[in-house]
């Protein structure tokens, strides 16, 4: 408990590396929330200079993405999220307003299944699931001067479903283009001059994407929505 | 009066056996006789080729089986389940107030049976048991009989996988694995050579046709059917008829199923089966002209099938394959037994009856499948696809399969499969002065047709699904039925159950959208 009050008053990098070490040294003994306070208290302190003129940034990012059809992706995959790579560019105007283009992709290999009773039965037969979204959001950004910029959006998305598996033949695969809408939320973080990172949450819905083959689990499952919730962290380039 | 379902045999409306000895006129109870093994090899066996110059052969029904002295139960005997906490003295009041009196305990049995006046009535002594309060049931002991239709070069004949989009189903799955075993519960298979010697009696196949002579003692040739495969393919033979574990098949019919079921495959000989990795275990229940001539002491009644299906599923078998059946009265015997190998997590395919030509009556063995989840009633269908002539109609009809049917395309429109050159074992059929010992040692590949046909084709994608992942029979059903290609009348129908088997559907299941 010593250091929590060093956390409110030291800014310093240092200083900063310090109190999060601490913070998580305390899980279970202490209450977080003078430690998560103290940090949004370094993070929103002003040491930048608020953006006032346009930029075009680049940038990456990883991330974990629930998916909405759980039953279903847990039935085929094994699990309800995955991995998501994603990345893109970024025009950032004067009046704090955003707007990104984003490509990113889930892929992850399961295989054919058969329900019945309450029960999975695998079948081995390998099958991918590959979603490569292209999203247009635009929003806002709080950008104050803080050392974290927080900001939120919402936009529309272009979902690229395909599933193979092996033995499939003809129409057996699909290939589908998708329609969604996404709002997100984040804060991003001036590390250098050219550099940023950033922690974003997405609520994503794709509606009417599954469940509407037999030979489908989400049908047997009666899930229909391909969107889901996705966190991940980001690097951006750009100034 | 179990009948063999499949095979279309012109066996004679009923076999009567009689002893010479009683003047040929008195039609006696079978006195058992035991053969001997004499040697357990013999030469090598004869591929006799495609005997597609045959005229079709009809489908075996209760009608045109052998049914000694013209009753389709055994007299002086009874099948017989107590209910537990039945006391040992009840027991035997309850059997003293109808004469009768328990047997020894049997193995893969949880029955007993019981010795009535050979006179008596079974059938109505079994309805006074059956009444009682401590009796589970009663029953007669009736007969079952068996039902009938890659590189291999017959394979072109084989029309029947095509007609089941088995090429692309064997894509996903080729043949299954030895890990799965089937049980071909039938006349037994011909599975491995040897020599046997046996008594054959006097004979008269049918009232009213002449008496065959005594062949007297007899040693008969056996050979393992060559386009099945080696020792190793055959786990855990048993013979509940002369009660051995050399299940020789003195029919082809067995032989023939078995070849549907796991004929080998894509070996540049004869024909392809469906399953044809998978392990055969091979269980005799079900006795042949030969098995009566040769006075073999069971015959392959409701408490043999009983005992037969409990024994596949006590020792390791998966699937079970029934191409056999009766008609007449309940069956709770059999009943029983197949629930108890599905609780085991065997899979049970019955034939469900080449009798619509003869009244249709109620198949007593595949009766129970819509009531057994993991069991499941067979019908037949011809190379049109549509209900063969033969096949039964009702609530037991849950699948289709191929079963043959010569009445759209000919001999050809039957199932190939490798058996018996039938020329060398069906010599009771030729009269006195043909009349010979039969050899099992001579094969040819002959079209037959029936539900007994049919049925392994379902065995054989039971399997199929085992090994690709779905291990319960419960489960099995469902796949099955729930893939399965509509025919008829649109959904579930008494005359195509649920429609004709989609094994490549099945095996590969769902996807996430697709």
């Amino acid at each position: 408990m010593s250091t929590i009050p060093t956390a409110f008053t030291d800014h310093g990098p240092q200083r900063h590396r310090d109190t999060e070490f601490p913070g998580f040294r305390l899980c279970g003994s202490v209450s977080l929330w003078p430690v998560a306070v103290a940090v949004v208290a370094v993070l929103l302190a002003s040491s930048a200079d608020a953006q006032t003129e346009f930029m075009l940034r680049g940038f990456a990012d990883v991330g974990s993405t629930t998916f909405a059809a759980d039953d279903s992706f847990t039935a085929v995959l094994g699990r309800a999220r995955g991995a998501v790579f994603g990345g893109g560019v970024e025009a950032v105007f004067p009046q704090r307003l955003f707007v990104n283009l984003r490509a990113s992709r889930f892929r992850d290999t399961g295989q054919r299944v058969f329900l019945f009773g309450g029960e999975r039965f695998g079948l081995g037969i390998p099958t991918t699931i590959t979603i490569t979204p292209l999203e247009l959001l635009g929003g806002y950004r709080f950008d104050y001067g803080w050392r974290v910029v927080p900001y939120g959006g919402a936009g529309i998305g272009w979902h690229l479903y395909e599933e193979t598996s092996q033995f499939a033949q003809g129409s057996e695969n699909v290939r589908e283009r998708l329609q969604g809408y996404q709002i997100l939320g984040g804060a991003e973080i001036r590390i250098a001059r050219w550099l940023g990172a950033a922690v974003e949450g997405q609520w994503a819905t794709v509606p009417d994407a599954l469940g509407d083959d037999a030979n489908g689990v989400s049908k047997e499952l009666q899930e229909s929505n391909l969107g889901g919730a996705t966190f991940r962290v980001k690097v951006v380039v750009g100034r | 009066m179990l009948h063999f379902h499949a095979r279309p045999f012109r066996w004679p409306a009923v076999v009567v056996l009689a002893w010479l000895g009683a003047g040929g006129a008195q039609q006696a109870q079978l006195l058992p006789s035991r053969p001997q093994l004499l040697s357990e090899s013999a030469p090598p066996a004869i591929d006799r080729g495609l005997r597609d110059l045959d005229p079709p052969r009809d489908p075996r029904t209760d009608d045109v089986e052998p049914v000694v002295d013209g009753e389709p139960f055994l007299r002086g005997s009874l099948i017989v389940k107590f209910r537990p906490g039945t006391s040992a003295d009840a027991q035997r009041a309850l059997l003293a107030q109808v004469d009768g009196a328990a047997a020894r305990p049997l193995s893969y049995a949880d029955f007993d049976i019981v010795s009535i006046d050979a006179d008596a009535d079974p059938e109505s002594v079994a309805r006074r048991l059956d009444a009682e309060p401590d009796v589970a049931y009663a029953q007669a002991r009736y007969r079952v009989h068996p039902r009938f239709v890659p590189n291999d070069p017959l394979y072109a004949r084989q029309w029947n996988y095509p007609a089941i989009d088995m090429e692309r189903a064997w894509d996903i799955n080729p043949g299954a694995t030895p890990a799965v075993t089937v049980a071909v519960l039938d006349s037994g298979v011909a599975f491995r050579p040897g020599i046997v010697r046996y008594t054959a009696r006097a004979v008269a196949l049918a009232r009213n046709r002449p008496v065959l002579p005594p062949l007297g003692s007899v040693e008969v040739p056996f050979a393992a059917a060559p386009d099945l495969g080696g020792a190793d393919r055959f786990v855990s033979p048993r013979d509940f008829i002369l009660d051995t574990t050399i299940p020789f098949d003195l029919d082809g019919h067995g032989t023939h199923v078995a070849g549907t079921l796991g004929q080998l495959t894509n070996n540049g000989v004869g024909a392809a089966g469906m399953a044809f990795n998978v392990r055969i275990m091979p269980v005799k229940v079900i006795a042949s002209t030969w098995d009566l001539i040769f006075g073999s002491p069971q015959m392959g009644t409701d408490d043999i099938v009983a005992r037969g299906i409990r024994y596949a599923a006590d020792n390791g078998a998966q699937v079970l394959n029934l191409s056999i059946g009766r008609t007449g009265p309940p069956a709770p015997v059999i009943r029983e037994a197949i629930a108890y190998a599905v609780s085991r997590g065997a899979f049970v395919a019955v034939a469900a009856g080449n009798g619509f030509e003869n009244g249709n009556r109620v198949e007593r063995l595949a009766e129970f499948a819509p009531q057994i989840e993991g069991m499941v009633g067979v019908g037949g269908i011809g190379r049109d696809r549509r209900r063969a002539f033969y096949s039964n109609t009702g609530p037991q009809v849950e699948i289709v399969a191929p079963g043959g049917n010569a009445r759209v395309g000919g001999t050809e429109g039957a199932i190939l499969q490798q058996t018996f050159d039938f020329d060398l074992v069906e010599t009771y059929l030729r009269g006195p002065a043909q009349y010979r010992a039969p050899r099992f040692d001579s094969f040819a590949y002959q079209f037959l047709q029936g539900t007994s046909m049919a049925t392994p084709h379902v065995a054989g994608f039971a399997a199929l699904l085992m090994q690709q992942g779905i291990t319960s029979p419960a489960a099995i059903e469902a796949v099955m039925k729930r893939y399965a290609t509509d025919l008829g009348a649109s959904g579930r129908d008494d005359e195509y159950g649920h429609g004709l088997i989609n094994p490549r559907a099945s095996l590969r299941g769902l996807g996430l959208a697709k």
